[in-house]
């Protein structure tokens, strides 16, 4: 699927699929934390790593909506409540996936910390 | 009558895939409720349930939730599906997940 050209008809798609891609990394990101919180360390960071796949490729996808919407000669698409409000939410699970990963990565810092000095 | 759950953190981006699998039901003649929710929901709508499909946002929450209802179908939506706003196989899956 492109991302180059969102016209009226697949902004919806273009925008679910950033709601997929943040959503999963935000619950890689979750995950991670909860396998550090059970002392595996090791899987914990390759879930953050998959998160952190996962956001990217989001992050990508709603930046070539910012440079497509900013382009000469651009046709508004969003002619319909819904998907301004699919628009909301897919940058507000974005924010929230971008905070959860910034969070996951201190916490993982702390929980190997904890598991070295045995206090986990 | 079989009830088919859909949930993500607020039920908004589900219940536009909830309206595809609806017309995807209709079109197979498959008697069905379909009904998105935000997690915040699930204690309300799970036992009631006869399969819950998640989100890839609270995908997190899958163990859990499967822990807490041993004895109701639970699964993760497939990513694709969910990217492609599929109702044609979620609503496939729904129903595996039912039959499984």
């Amino acid at each position: 699927m492109t991302q180059e050209k969102s016209g009226e008809k697949d902004i919806e798609s273009t925008l679910f699929e950033i709601i997929t891609e943040v959503g999963s990394a935000r619950s890689f990101y979750i995950e991670a934390t909860q396998t550090a919180h059970e002392k595996n360390i090791e899987r914990a960071k390759e879930l953050f790593e998959e998160g952190q796949r996962a956001f990217n490729k989001g992050h990508r996808i709603h930046a070539s909506l910012i440079r497509e919407v900013s382009a000469e000669g651009h046709v508004p698409v969003f002619k319909n409540d819904e998907r301004i409000m699919l628009l909301t939410h897919a940058e507000d699970q974005l924010m929230s996936a971008e905070a959860f990963g910034i969070l996951t990565e201190e916490f993982l810092a702390l929980y190997q910390a904890l598991k070295e000095k045995k206090i986990l | 009558m079989k009830k088919i759950v859909l949930m993500c953190v607020a039920g908004m981006s589900t219940s536009l895939l909830v309206s595809k699998m609806q017309a995807a039901a209709k079109e197979s003649g498959f008697p069905c409720e379909i009904q998105a929710h935000g997690v915040a929901e699930a204690p309300n709508v799970i036992p009631e349930a006869d399969v819950v499909l998640l989100g890839p946002q609270v995908r997190y929450l899958l163990s859990k939730l499967k822990k807490e209802y041993p004895d109701r179908k639970i699964a993760a939506i497939d990513m694709r599906t969910y990217g492609m706003v599929d109702g044609k196989k979620a609503l496939a899956q729904a129903r595996e997940v039912m039959e499984s």
